[in-house]
């Protein structure tokens, strides 16, 4: 906005104020009308949706669901999108990257946007935002609200299982692996990568181990199970795909 | 007991005349609540322009209902937090209702704070000068949103638990500053007893007074720039309208003097009107 802009859109304000109205009573009831609304929405909403009393929290197994509150499911699905380490779709970018570019964005867009229009006809740039922007929360919190939370299976469909393997996969389904990993078709297509693979790294169990116990963000650490389930564990993950199909 | 016109004021009125002088003089205090609830705005405000003063109330609900909680909750890992939890929805009299409000009034509350953003970007209200207030504005959607991420372990139960063990992971996967923010999150290395307790003191303490702080800084730019008038107001409307009468206006002006149009002087000679052309 230039200096003139400035002063116009100033002397119209002015103008617009002196033809006004006071804020007491004349805006005033509006938003007590609507405010009143939504209280008793809320109140409404209360009375016929129960909130519920869920499974206390049990760190030591592991069999959990993460999933946040319905408002985080945009940043969950992001979470599936960026979930791998390549170039292309840096798990970063999910955690890091795109959430700070859009809160920075946010904070800074009266500075960003100085043009003397407000009709947003007339702006077409920020009418496509809106409507992109828009969009896309939706689209993702409707995703985030149709996601399976960990697909429930006796086992996974890999062959070539010997005892050890057996009992690695008993750990990796009592322990919730299934809700962020898939494996062989089985389990929720993310926040975590695709296991079915797994094996092809050729990691030893040491190296498998230590990143059970200090994982890569969002993974949460499995430091907490006996070294025998961790071993069990190690040796069924890293034959996935090779010894294990 | 009535007045009359004549004859000395009663006491009660006159004592507390003298009070309310007091406090003026030294508060300024009709001076303030005259600026405040007399100040003009634009006579085409809108229906739209209710949301923010919404999202207050539906924040202001959210702390009473939040205190009340409070009298019961208990921040304890071994067992303490769930079962307070659970004697607050099955037991205390109206416990089911305000922690559903308390939940419910959450939802409301990002809906309410989006669709207040939402308007204020379509209606291009954040520009001059007008840009602090969205600041300010930004930073309260975002202070809402860490209010609805720490509220949600107070539960303990196994959902909130393990989602929160992965927002907490992420925000300590950030570069450089990440450990040390997920450090200060979970109170340690590692979730347990003091996690619930810090949560506890960020949602209930932290947040609380900051939210309130920038309510205060928002409100004070709003009253003091004034709200923004529609941009499709009628009086706006108005001054379009004239504005494009006169824009016509001049180009009629202009087109009379142009070859072709009825006014053109016929008395012109010929090959003056083709050297026009």
């Amino acid at each position: 906005m230039k200096p003139a802009d400035k002063k116009a859109y100033d002397k119209d304000y002015s103008n617009a104020k002196k033809t006004g109205k006071p804020f007491f009573p004349y805006a005033i009831y509006k938003d007590t009308i609507i405010a009143g609304l939504t209280v008793i929405a809320i109140i409404i909403l209360a009375i016929t949706i129960r909130v519920e009393v869920g499974e206390p929290v049990n760190p030591a197994t592991t069999d959990f669901i993460p999933r946040p509150e319905w408002y985080f499911y945009f940043a969950f699905e992001l979470l599936k999108i960026f979930k791998n380490q390549d170039a292309l779709t840096p798990v970063i970018m999910a955690t890091f990257m795109v959430p700070n570019i859009m809160i920075i964005l946010l904070v800074v867009w009266p500075f960003i946007d100085r043009g003397p229009e407000r009709r947003i006809w007339k702006r077409p740039f920020a009418l496509g935002l809106t409507v992109i922007v828009t969009g896309l929360l939706c689209y993702l919190t409707w995703m985030g609200a149709n996601s399976p939370s960990g697909v429930a299976s006796a086992g996974i469909p890999v062959s070539g299982l010997d005892e050890q393997a057996t009992k690695g996969m008993a750990v990796f389904m009592a322990n919730g692996c299934t809700s962020c990993h898939m494996v062989a078709g089985v389990g929720a297509p993310g926040p975590g990568p695709d296991l079915t693979q797994e094996g092809a790294k050729g990691w030893d169990n040491a190296k498998m181990i230590a990143w059970f116990k200090a994982p890569k963000a969002p993974m949460p650490s499995y430091a907490s199970l006996p070294p025998q389930e961790l071993e069990d564990l190690a040796t069924f993950v890293n034959g996935l795909g090779t010894k294990y199909k | 007991m009535t007045t009359k016109d004549i004859g000395p004021k009663n006491p009660v009125q006159k004592g507390a005349e003298a009070t309310i002088d007091y406090v003026d003089d030294r508060s300024g205090i009709k001076t303030g609540t005259r600026w405040f609830l007399f100040r003009n705005i634009p006579a085409g405000t809108s229906w739209f322009q209710t949301l923010g003063f919404t999202a207050m109330v539906v924040f202001g609900m959210q702390a009473i209902t939040g205190i009340i909680l409070a009298m019961y909750y208990v921040p304890d890992t071994q067992g303490g937090a769930y079962k307070s939890i659970e004697h607050i929805t099955n037991e205390v009299t109206w416990g089911w209702l305000v922690r559903g409000m308390h939940k419910w009034g959450a939802s409301v509350m990002i809906i309410v704070v989006f669709l207040h953003m939402a308007r204020v970007f379509i209606w291009g209200a954040y520009k001059y000068p007008r840009e602090l207030t969205w600041v300010t504005g930004s930073f309260l959607l975002l202070l809402t949103m860490f209010m609805g991420l720490t509220g949600y372990l107070l539960v303990w139960d196994q959902k909130a638990y393990w989602a929160t063990v992965v927002a907490v992971n992420i925000f300590a996967s950030a570069p450089i500053l990440g450990p040390y923010i997920g450090d200060i999150l979970r109170a340690g290395p590692e979730f347990g007893p003091s996690t619930l307790s810090r949560f506890y003191s960020i949602h209930m303490l932290v947040i609380p007074g900051a939210i309130a702080t920038f309510i205060g800084l928002h409100l004070y730019f709003i009253v003091r720039l004034g709200i923004s008038e529609p941009p499709w107001s009628k009086r706006r409307l108005r001054i379009e309208r004239d504005e494009e009468d006169a824009r016509r206006a001049a180009a009629r002006e202009k087109a009379k003097a142009l070859p072709g149009s009825a006014n053109y002087p016929a008395s012109w000679p010929v090959e003056a009107k083709e050297a026009a052309r």
